[in-house]
């Protein structure tokens, strides 16, 4: 296990801690944590790239990336509607 | 041990130090807003981990992806974070803007 694996087992314990707040606060609590939490599985898959040497996982954080700006914004936009 | 391993190692433990810091910062928080503050944080915890790949394998294809996640979340970080406390000052008061009986400095 090198330096990369380690980081990254690292940020998946923290990832259980954003999503307990998903889980217990209200919506939009729940929406900080979800931005957080997708820092952090970006940032999980880039040294996942890196620890395998598997290029394509660098690919999927970078789609991840625009497609979780995509997903918030839009949980952000039905959230202010009062549901 | 050589200079980069040490760089990449101080830049992978400054970015997933500061990602556990704005982990916490979520968790500790009380009031949404304060919990807002931390989504830019985890941001500059993906560029430096970004950075610390680049340091390790130059400036090749896994390094500039890299780079350009980092630069994507650097982007959209402060953009979600408007737009999520837009969106909680719309859902508690109704109206982003400024109410006539609510007490606001306005500087100059």
């Amino acid at each position: 296990m090198n330096e990369w694996l380690v980081a990254a087992t690292v940020l998946l314990g923290l990832l259980v801690v954003c999503l307990a707040v998903c889980v217990a606060a209200r919506a939009f609590d729940a929406l900080v944590a979800l931005e957080v939490s997708s820092s952090i599985l970006a940032a999980v898959l880039l040294l996942l790239a890196e620890g395998f040497h598997r290029q394509p996982f660098v690919d999927l954080a970078l789609i991840f990336a625009v497609l979780s700006f995509a997903g918030s914004l839009t949980f952000a936009r039905l959230l202010e509607r009062r549901l | 041990m050589s200079a980069r391993s040490i760089a990449v190692a101080v830049l992978l433990v400054a970015g997933v130090g500061l990602q556990a810091l704005s982990c916490l910062g979520i968790a500790v928080m009380r009031d949404t807003l304060d919990r807002l503050h931390y989504v830019g944080p985890a941001s500059f915890g993906v560029l430096l981990v970004a950075v610390a790949i680049v340091v390790q394998e130059s400036f090749s294809l896994i390094g500039d992806k890299a780079l350009a996640t980092a630069a994507v979340l650097l982007v959209t970080g402060p953009v979600l974070a408007h737009v999520t406390a837009r969106s909680i000052r719309l859902h508690r008061q109704g109206d982003w803007r400024i109410g006539r009986d609510e007490d606001v400095e306005v500087e100059g």
